[in-house]
């Protein structure tokens, strides 16, 4: 009930009580002071009204402005379409350049056994091959192009998540405590190749093993590596 | 002392592709008797089971036992403590390095390599073959 109908109805009551012509002074005197409080109420639940109303229209605002923004990340067609498809294509990579390897494989060991009795029989036969081997790297371009798919996902993903944490002022959450698993892993394995080549290269590691620099001085060795 | 050609080299990695990479490499280089593995564990089996591998080379990413633990428990063994160990990786990081040294490995390759490569590192090893 609002502020205003509550104080109108405890005003009628107090009307009563005085109507009701009541002759102790104290009693009529408690009766002013009511009304006088009455008033005070008045006006503080009515300013209380006003301000609870804006914090409520506030937050609901917000809650309007975060569901538009979820909305524009399109989480149901990251969910259902762009990961699995990029997924299926990161699996189809895998067993492209795992059937491309196995090929060309396959054809440098059959080289290897040729007899090379007849020149021209041996030559014929390496060249048809050769052109086998040419062939299965083709690879390069089919798996080129759905790695390009895969980045573009990434990409599109990246750019609404990044847009949705400025608007919304998102800060990082303390990271997920790791499995058992992925907390071996991170202990035992290594990351694997590097984007820019091995951090330590053959040269500062095959000087290590020669006695040419010690361990404390391997990092040294990478850095000059890198830079000769 | 001259390099026995027909001694069992034990090769371990978790890519089937690479084992044989190394095998067709090795056999260039003139080794046939290779034996592989999947990962530590198996290897160590393998090791255990009295084949006198002369050589293993391993990678180090493999689970459940990687290569480095592999490494630690041969070392700890007294029958085979003394096998020539080359480690093969894809990344070098200068404390993985230091600790495969430490660890008693006998050689260490970056990936990817060639068989130049892995032949100077296997005659640095167990001698000029």
């Amino acid at each position: 009930m609002p502020a205003n109908d509550v104080a109108a109805k405890i005003r009628d009551a107090l009307n009563d009580i005085k109507a009701a012509d009541l002759d102790d002074p104290r009693l009529m005197e408690v009766l002013s002071l009511a009304e006088n409080l009455v008033d005070s109420m008045k006006t503080f639940f009515g300013s209380l009204d006003n301000s609870v109303h804006g914090e409520f229209l506030h937050i609901a605002k917000y809650i309007a402005r975060t569901r538009d923004e979820i909305a524009a990340l399109r989480p149901n067609d990251i969910r259902e379409s762009r990961l699995p498809t990029a997924g299926a294509e990161l699996e189809a990579v895998v067993n492209d350049t795992e059937n491309a390897t196995e090929t060309i494989m396959t054809i440098a060991e059959n080289i290897m056994e040729l007899q090379p009795n007849n020149l021209e029989d041996y030559k014929a036969q390496v060249d048809e091959k050769m052109v086998g081997m040419i062939e299965a790297c083709s690879f390069q371009d089919i798996t080129g192009q759905r790695v390009s798919k895969v980045v573009s996902t990434l990409t599109h993903i990246e750019e609404r998540i990044a847009r949705f944490s400025n608007v919304m002022g998102v800060l990082d959450a303390k990271d997920d405590d790791d499995d058992e698993k992925d907390q071996w892993r991170k202990e035992n394995l290594l990351n694997g190749p590097q984007i820019a080549g091995p951090e330590t290269g053959q040269n500062a590691i095959d000087a290590l093993f020669d006695g040419d620099i010690s361990d404390d001085q391997l990092g040294q060795g990478a850095i000059d590596d890198m830079f000769d | 002392m001259a390099v026995d050609m027909a001694m069992p080299i034990l090769v371990v990695d978790d890519y089937k592709t690479m084992i044989r990479i190394i095998r067709n490499l090795l056999k260039q280089l003139g080794f046939d008797n290779v034996d592989e593995a999947a990962d530590g564990q198996e290897a160590f089996q393998k090791m255990q089971g009295g084949s006198g591998f002369g050589l293993v080379i391993s990678d180090w990413n493999m689970e459940p036992m990687t290569g480095y633990e592999l490494l630690k428990q041969v070392r700890g063994d007294e029958k085979l403590k003394g096998t020539p160990f080359i480690m093969i990786t894809a990344e070098s990081k200068t404390e993985n390095v230091i600790a495969a040294k430490r660890a008693g490995v006998n050689n260490y390759i970056v990936k990817p390599f060639n068989a130049a490569t892995l032949k100077a590192k296997i005659s640095s090893v167990i001698g000029d073959f």
